[in-house]
């Protein structure tokens, strides 16, 4: 297999990456950009652990080649808070007790700030119904569904 | 209770910020220079001998650094008892299930390692296997280990009072079998481990766990290396759920393979590879004979449980023993018998689960549905009847100092309208009740106590150095909350360093519920030790003798006048310039009967205090699809102290969701001829956002007489409960009282159909 260059746009930083045609978005972020903050649990699309932004929308980074995203803006986790300002997501996650283990935490977080993005006001089936595809195996998901509740009525800033 | 700034608080816990910002770092996560990467080879047969393995080729591969078998651990076999040490980390001459370890190597990257494993030629001889309890009971059945007659693993037998003379002067006797099959753990994190090994032969290493300790000991064994050069690193730790106490094969496995390459190693399980090779909840098969008197209250119990424990031993002999203990618990029982076996199959290995035994769980409590229903006494009445009180000892002779059991069943069976429900709800609308007890602990020998030190800094602010490991419950902030507590301090003041075997003490590990009690008890009297200190100091300062004074606000002041005080900051340079230590040092040693053992003598304070807890659903049936709707569940469980009460909350509905909603309705593992058929997450069905009803938590607290601040543990007894009502409220939804679990919508169906038929017996 021959190795191909790309660029990639990744929490508004460009990065020129050689690799081989068929490595994941998720082996690139985690393997060769130490984005290690995406988690790898399933493998086949179905936990929701590798959750990355592509132009805003939640997708599964382990399902995509990277060569697939080019010319596309892709957020991690890394890439939601702004230097010492965490993102509300993250603040509410973190004051609604939301987080237990966190291994599904990234992925959860990013799929919340974009519905909320989408969505400013989400009623508690909707929060349930966009977060149905993170696993999350310790919370019950109800402190979760709490933490976007709480944003869903004070608004986004 | 006290007046205090920090316990009792829903305080955020420390350890999130990292967790919510992708910075919290994981073992996968873990990079290391010049690291390599390491797979494992695993056997295709459920049961063979291993005639050879060929490695030549796959070491002569570009870019392999190391290929490992049996060789190179010497054989040698593990077990947690001595009388259980029946699991090489690499088999020499058998394999027992499919996916057990062969062979291993370490190489440049991934492609290169799997290419490897290609390379290397096995020759098998395939014998024949079992692949359920009944067919390896049967005799002439194939022996999976040659010292186990029968494949009998480990026999349990309690009995005490008589039971025969019990059911003779029972009023209702009735027995009943109950099934379940094997579930998984599915947490959220695969499997990983990282290994670094360098020629002053330490071992360095990172791997989710649930006692840093648990892990070091048995590898300092197979590396034959001293114990102190064996450094289990603290790390994030993705989920446990009782699946991570023990040492695994891919510690020793990677561990070698960094030995034998001298380069950090990572090997990262797939998720198929979690499922299958890392341990599974196990099968089970609980007859349970119970007779009661007019009133509903049992006078006699007589339970044979049979439980298939896969290939190798495991936890085995406190497998078989938790789900009775923890019902012996729950209910008095008076007459009681209990047979318990775990038997060898050719299926991957069991252990202990957060809502181990669901079959034994929900037969007791469903028969006492049952039973019920033949007097005329509703099931929660059945619970009050029979529920155990504080002052009382367990039949296996356990003092129970403090419970809620009572005030559980009354507060959950208030909030979710049980008498305006029970036998009033319209058809297909059905109510259950669950209850159980955990303990906090189990003797464990010399690792059974806890030790912490606390060392301040010229400011006032401290270091707490613990063994306590936090596998995502919120252990860190426990100790943390605990710590600046005692001391007077803002969390912000306290560094912790835990879970690292070269720089913490001994501990149990997270392991039985302990650490809150055992742990957290520690942690306070260190930070007690430290605080008698400062206060001597204070107190010289302040004229005004220690009892006078109080610790608050990073300050040391006379109660009675607040303005007098003097800051810890400053106390702390008094002591440097005297040259005098200000350090504290704690340990606790639960008092539980060190005589009492699992299979020679099942009698004796079992753990120093127990948790009671009380589930109630409520729930919708469609008879046309079987489908369960769960339209609310209450929970109700008495704690001892709630030392953060948003923690436990999200321990109670995590509980719900894995032993309820999971453990009840979707989650069980598929077979054929030993292979696992759903070890992936498409297949494998843990509750989804969607899925999870309404839930009411009820925190019950008794203030226990020896737990920190009066806590003991924070939700088991509400993952332990959760399956039980889920299950009775199904069956009282459609009049039909189904025995195999998990109540799949096919089993609902048949279950109607039948009914309907008039061919169901109650």
């Amino acid at each position: 297999m021959k190795k191909i260059m790309l660029t990639l746009k990744i929490n508004g930083d460009k990065y020129e990456i050689i690799t081989y045609p068929n490595r994941t978005l998720l082996e690139i972020l985690r393997d060769d950009l130490l984005l290690t903050g995406t988690k790898e649990s399933c493998g086949e699309g179905a936990c929701g652990a590798c959750t990355v932004l592509l132009d805003g929308l939640p997708v599964r980074s382990c399902l995509l080649l990277a060569t697939e995203v080019k010319n596309k803006e892709i957020t991690t986790i890394e890439g939601l808070a702004k230097g010492e300002k965490l993102d509300p997501v993250q603040e509410s996650f973190i004051e609604h007790h939301a987080i237990q283990c966190g291994f599904c935490s990234p992925g959860m977080i990013l799929t919340a700030h974009s519905l909320l993005n989408h969505n400013p006001a989400p009623t508690e089936e909707e929060i349930r119904f966009a977060i149905s595809g993170n696993v999350c195996r310790c919370t019950g998901y109800a402190k979760i569904v709490e933490a976007v509740k709480a944003l869903s009525k004070r608004g986004r800033e | 209770m006290g007046d205090f700034s920090l316990i009792g608080k829903s305080m955020k816990r420390i350890d999130t910020p990292l967790k919510a910002t992708g910075q919290a770092r994981f073992s996968s996560d873990l990079m290391l220079p010049r690291m390599l990467i390491g797979k494992v080879l695993r056997s295709p047969h459920a049961h063979a001998k291993i005639l050879e393995i060929d490695i030549s080729k796959a070491e002569k591969l570009q870019g392999v650094k190391a290929v490992i078998t049996a060789k190179d651990t010497c054989a040698d076999k593990w077990g947690v008892f001595r009388y259980t040490q029946d699991q090489q980390f690499l088999p020499t001459d058998k394999v027992r299930y499919v996916g057990e370890e062969v062979a291993a190597v370490a190489a440049v990257d991934e492609d290169t390692a799997i290419q490897a494993l290609k390379l290397i030629k096995v020759e098998y001889e395939e014998l024949p296997a079992v692949f359920d309890i009944k067919s390896a009971l049967e005799s002439g059945a194939p022996l999976i280990h040659q010292d186990h007659p029968g494949n009998i693993n480990i026999h349990v037998n309690i009995d005490v009072g008589d039971v025969v003379k019990g059911f003779g002067e029972s009023y209702c006797v009735r027995e009943d079998t109950f099934t379940a099959p094997e579930d998984s753990y599915f947490q959220g994190e695969p499997y990983a481990v990282v290994a670094q090994y360098d020629h002053t032969g330490s071992l360095e290493i990172w791997m989710p766990n649930a006692g840093p300790h648990l892990k070091a000991k048995p590898l300092s064994n197979v590396l034959k290396i001293p114990l102190n050069k064996v450094r289990v690193r603290k790390i994030a730790i993705g989920g446990a759920f009782g699946g991570r106490s023990e040492i695994s094969p891919a510690d020793v496995i990677c561990a070698f393979l960094a030995r034998k390459s001298q380069r950090p190693v990572k090997l990262v399980y797939t998720r198929e590879e979690n499922s299958i090779a890392t341990r599974q909840a196990h099968s089970m098969i609980a007859t349970i004979k119970t007779g009661v008197n007019k009133e509903g209250r049992v006078i006699s119990r007589d339970i044979t449980c049979h439980m298939d424990g896969g290939a190798y031993s495991s936890t085995g002999p406190i497998a078989v023993s938790v789900p009775f203990l923890c019902m012996e618990q729950a209910y008095q029982m008076e007459n009681v018998r209990y047979n318990g076996y775990r038997v060898f199959t050719n299926k991957p290995i069991r252990g202990m689960f957060r809502t181990h035994g669901r079959a034994f769980a929900c037969g007791v409590d469903l028969q006492l549905d049952m039973i019920g229903q033949e007097l005329g006494i509703n099931p929660l009445e059945m619970r009050l009847r029979n529920a155990r009180k504080v002052g009382e000892f367990t039949p296996t002779k356990s003092y129970v100092a403090s419970c809620g059991m009572t005030e559980t069943i009354l507060k959950a069976g208030e909030k979710a309208g049980w008498n305006e429900k029970w036998g009033k709800l319209p058809p297909y609308h059905g109510i259950g009740i669950g209850c159980n007890s955990v303990q906090t602990g189990f003797p464990m020998g010399i690792r059974g106590g806890s030790q912490a030190f606390i060392k301040f800094n010229e400011e006032g602010g401290i270091t707490v150095i613990t063994g306590i490991v936090d596998n995502g419950q919120g252990n860190d902030n426990m100790i943390v909350q605990i710590a600046a507590e005692e001391l007077g301090l803002g969390v912000c003041d306290v560094q912790l360093i835990n879970a690292d075997t070269e720089v913490t003490p001994s501990d149990p590990g997270s392991y039985s519920m302990c650490e809150t009690f055992i742990g957290g008890n520690a942690v306070r009297l260190a930070a007690q030790d430290a605080k008698n200190k400062l206060l001597k100091i204070a107190s010289e300062a302040l004229k005004a003798s220690p009892d006078e004074l109080t610790v608050k606000d990073r300050k040391i002041y006379i109660e009675k006048s607040p303005n007098k005080s003097i800051s810890l900051s400053k106390i702390i340079r008094i002591a440097l310039s005297r040259n005098e230590s200000i350090s504290g040092e704690g340990s606790y040693w639960p008092k539980v009967d060190s005589k009492r053992e699992w299979v020679e003598n099942p009698s004796g304070q079992l753990s120093e205090t127990f948790s009671f807890g009380t589930v109630i659903t409520e729930v919708k049936v469609d008879p046309e699809t079987g489908k369960v709707d769960v339209l609310e569940v209450t929970a109700a469980q008495d704690v001892g102290y709630a030392l953060n009460p948003k923690v436990i909350e999200g321990q109670f509905e995590g509980g719900i969701a894995m032993g309820g909603q999971g453990g009840m309705l979707s989650e069980y593992i598929l077979w054929y001829n030993g292979r696992v058929l759903n070890p992936d997450q498409l297949d494998y069905m843990v509750p989804l956002a969607i899925d999870m009803p309404r839930i009411n938590n009820i925190i019950v607290e008794t203030i226990d007489p020896n737990g920190p601040y009066g806590a003991k543990e924070a939700g088991m007894s509400i993952a332990m409960s959760a399956a039980q009502a889920y299950c009775g409220a199904i069956c009282n939804a459609i009049g039909v009282n189904i025995k195999e679990f998990p109540l799949t919508p096919d089993k609902i169906l048949n279950a109607i159909e039948k009914k309907v038929k008039g061919e169901q017996n109650p």
